[in-house]
């Protein structure tokens, strides 16, 4: 998946957490601060990208760094998504 | 002997001076019950109206997978097996001055009917006074504890017991699911108390009750976020307060016995406590749930059932409630009870 699929799939999952459209989304955009996620609605929006995506989160190693910015989290993705092809993603 | 407290609308810790009460509150005989009707929580997906992502939170982050949900059992069937278990253990000629039956809905039965004096009667036990107790929510049943061992100190005759019922039911979708926290489950549990018994002594009762959430479900997002933010936190003051009265170190405790709220907010907790993650026992928590106030003693009884109550050894009995109390009660286990 490129990164553009990547930050589709983001997009694609705010609006679907938020339950409205995201527009002007960057990867600048703060997921807290500027889209007002909260720790819960954070967990559905990884929910719903593990879904679309195929990658595990294992929530024992999960950092909030990861959840700052939708950069942060799309590096993430990515990152899992790299290991996930080099193997099980524990 | 001291007489504890209550400050409302928040109180700053309240402890009882266990230390050197003249006489000790112990915990004769503890049982717990669970409904046989098991269900996975995704089963409750449509009653509870949650999406596929907002149950996958719950199992993956919070940590739940199935729970007890029988909503044709009659509460008083759902508490009746406990109950009779625990006061099994009452000696020939033992007398019970007093039940109290701790809950955490306000509302569990219509308003005509007494579900304390029900279970009493149900029990056989119609000279004993019995009241409901429900202002802790999920930590009124140890509060129940505390009020029944005053009791007895104050009124009890000598050698009375009394008997801490609890136990409901997630009759409503309101009840059963608490927003991003909990999918709430059936169970009963019930604890046979007495002064200066063989049982598990009560060593320490710390509880804090910040009256700012005194909104229930009806917090504003902002008051949901510092609530949620500060839990881990919170739990933590009241353990290490509750162990300080003890006299004891956190070291010293075998392990934390908690209630089943979610795992997600017991990572938090450990990571604020700064201990093993194998020292709360959350084993139960995908098993059944949060049960309302009668998670730790459902707990309790798993591990004394597995063997797994050392004689002697030290155990934090914690929970938390809406409105909200945090409540931890340090107990030393003696295998008296566990015949």
């Amino acid at each position: 998946m490129k990164r553009q699929e990547v930050l589709l799939t983001i997009e694609k999952a705010l609006g679907e957490i938020l339950e409205r459209p995201v527009d002007g989304l960057t990867e600048e955009t703060a997921l807290f601060d500027e889209l007002r996620l909260d720790s819960s609605s954070v967990l559905g929006l990884l929910m719903t990208v593990e879904e679309a995506t195929g990658i595990s989160v294992d929530p024992e190693e999960l950092d909030i760094d990861h959840l700052r910015t939708v950069r942060s989290f799309a590096d993430y993705v990515e990152g899992a998504l790299r290991e996930g092809e080099g193997g099980e993603r524990s | 002997m001291s007489s504890p407290t209550t400050d409302y609308p928040s109180s700053d810790y309240k402890t009882a001076d266990y230390t050197t009460a003249d006489r000790r509150i112990t915990l004769e005989r503890i049982e717990s019950y669970l409904p046989e009707r098991s269900l996975r929580i995704e089963e409750l997906g449509e009653r509870l109206g949650l999406r596929r992502a907002e149950l996958g939170v719950f199992r993956k982050f919070y940590g739940l997978d199935t729970l007890r949900f029988d909503p044709e059992l009659p509460l008083l069937d759902l508490l009746r097996p406990a109950a009779r278990s625990a006061l099994a253990a009452l000696p020939e000629g033992g007398q019970v001055d007093f039940l109290a039956y701790a809950h955490t809905t306000q509302a569990v039965a219509p308003a005509d009917v007494d579900i304390a004096r029900a279970v009493g009667d149900d029990l056989g036990l119609a000279d004993t006074e019995a009241f409901g107790l429900s202002h802790q929510a999920c930590v009124s049943s140890l509060g129940a504890i505390e009020v029944l061992g005053e009791l007895l100190r104050a009124e009890g005759a000598e050698g009375a017991y009394a008997l801490m019922v609890t136990g409901e039911q997630a009759y409503s979708p309101i009840v059963q699911h608490i927003p991003n926290t909990a999918i709430m489950a059936d169970a009963s549990a019930s604890c046979l108390i007495t002064l200066d018994g063989d049982g598990d002594v009560v060593r320490s009762f710390a509880v804090r009750t910040l009256g700012e959430y005194a909104q229930w479900l009806e917090l504003t997002p902002e008051q949901n976020t510092v609530f949620g933010e500060q839990y881990g936190s919170r739990i933590a003051e009241v353990i290490h307060q509750a162990v300080a009265e003890a006299g004891l170190t956190l070291d010293e405790v075998d392990l934390v016995i908690p209630h089943n709220v979610n795992k997600l907010a017991w990572r938090q907790t450990i990571k604020e406590l700064g201990v093993a993650p194998e020292k709360v026992f959350l084993d139960n928590v995908p098993r059944f749930s949060h049960t309302f106030a009668s998670d730790v003693f459902v707990n309790y009884t798993t591990l004394r059932d597995a063997g797994r109550l050392v004689d002697g050894a030290h155990y934090l009995l914690v929970s938390v409630g809406l409105g909200a109390t945090f409540g931890a009660m340090v107990i030393t286990h003696r295998a008296a009870g566990d015949a």
